[in-house]
């Protein structure tokens, strides 16, 4: 599911992908997951149960070295999963690891969609004050600010994005989900 | 007279007017604008209705003022009048079941080539929700 604007810029990243993929241009499934960063994966039972909520997994090892994470366990965890069974946590586990989103990050999520509803409109303005606001109001969550930056023409992988990450990084690295290396 | 664009579970376009920083609606627009109806027992939605102690409050004049409608649903609503685009949070009882109760919010989003697919297509499957993105 990608939390972007335009399924052209998906589509070249999927060439190799065979189960669905979706796109997400209004930010959604960040409001009902409580998702605040990409990549978050949730394992859903044939029963719609969550067995292992929001949490950062990568499908490679091409970022190990910045986030720390090795696809591995994972993945092997998922296969577990699938071929025997095996649950990944006790639900008690489960119930506890995500928290809900505060008023605040609710708002930002208001006002992203209002942005990019705007930017697709062609208000540029009206948008760009929206996408501020939303920063504001949620200024650690990648999904606002983050996600925001390609569409206001600011490269996500540029300066930037390092000024955020330090920020981020200084407030505690902050995620609703199962960090990374937990 | 104008359009809006609420935007909540879908986006929806349909005629409004603007009144200062209010967004009005006709009440016979109304499910057409949020998927919510205004009745006798209060605003309603398939089977359930949430009552409103006093209708009349949600009214300027004969239209529906839609941060209004909002507020009685108990959703956080984002209004910009003037560029006829709002935005009304979606159900956080259904977050909080995802959260507290484990259960997984239904949903539909298009993929890539457009086609409406919803979380229940593949009901008879364990499934992994990745969010990504090209950011």
């Amino acid at each position: 599911m990608a939390l972007d604007d335009d399924a052209e810029a998906v589509r070249p990243w999927t060439a190799a992908i065979t189960f669905p993929v979706l796109i997400d241009p209004d930010h959604l499934l960040t409001e009902l997951y409580a998702i605040s960063n990409v990549p978050t994966v949730v394992w859903i039972d044939e029963a719609g149960r969550i067995a292992r909520p929001n949490s950062v997994a990568f499908g490679t090892d091409t970022f190990k070295d910045f986030t720390g994470v090795a696809a591995g366990p994972h993945l092997d965890a998922v296969r577990r999963w699938v071929e025997d069974g095996e649950a990944p946590m006790t639900a008690e586990t489960a119930r506890a690891a995500v928290g809900d989103l505060s008023a605040e990050e609710v708002l930002a999520r208001l006002h992203f969609r209002v942005a990019a509803h705007a930017r697709r409109a062609g208000a540029d303005a009206v948008a760009g004050r929206h996408f501020a606001r939303a920063g504001e109001l949620a200024p650690d969550d990648w999904t606002v600010r983050r996600a925001a930056m390609p569409l206001q023409g600011v490269d996500p992988f540029g300066p930037e994005f390092f000024t955020i990450y330090e920020q981020w990084q200084a407030n505690g690295s902050p995620y609703h989900g199962i960090r990374a290396g937990d | 007279m104008t359009t809006a664009t609420i935007i909540s579970d879908e986006s929806r376009t349909v005629e409004a007017r603007v009144d200062g920083d209010r967004l009005l609606i006709s009440p016979t627009d109304l499910p057409a604008a949020l998927g919510w109806e205004l009745r006798p027992e209060g605003l309603c939605r398939g089977d359930v209705c949430v009552p409103v102690r006093q209708p009349a409050g949600l009214f300027r004049g004969d239209d529906l003022d839609l941060a209004a409608v909002a507020g009685a649903l108990g959703r956080p609503a984002v209004v910009d009048a003037a560029s006829g685009v709002a935005a009304v949070a979606l159900d956080s009882e259904a977050r909080r079941r995802a959260i507290d109760g484990l259960v997984a919010p239904e949903f539909t989003l298009a993929d890539l080539d457009g086609v409406p697919r919803h979380l229940s297509d593949w009901s008879d499957r364990k499934r992994l929700l990745l969010a990504f993105s090209s950011w």
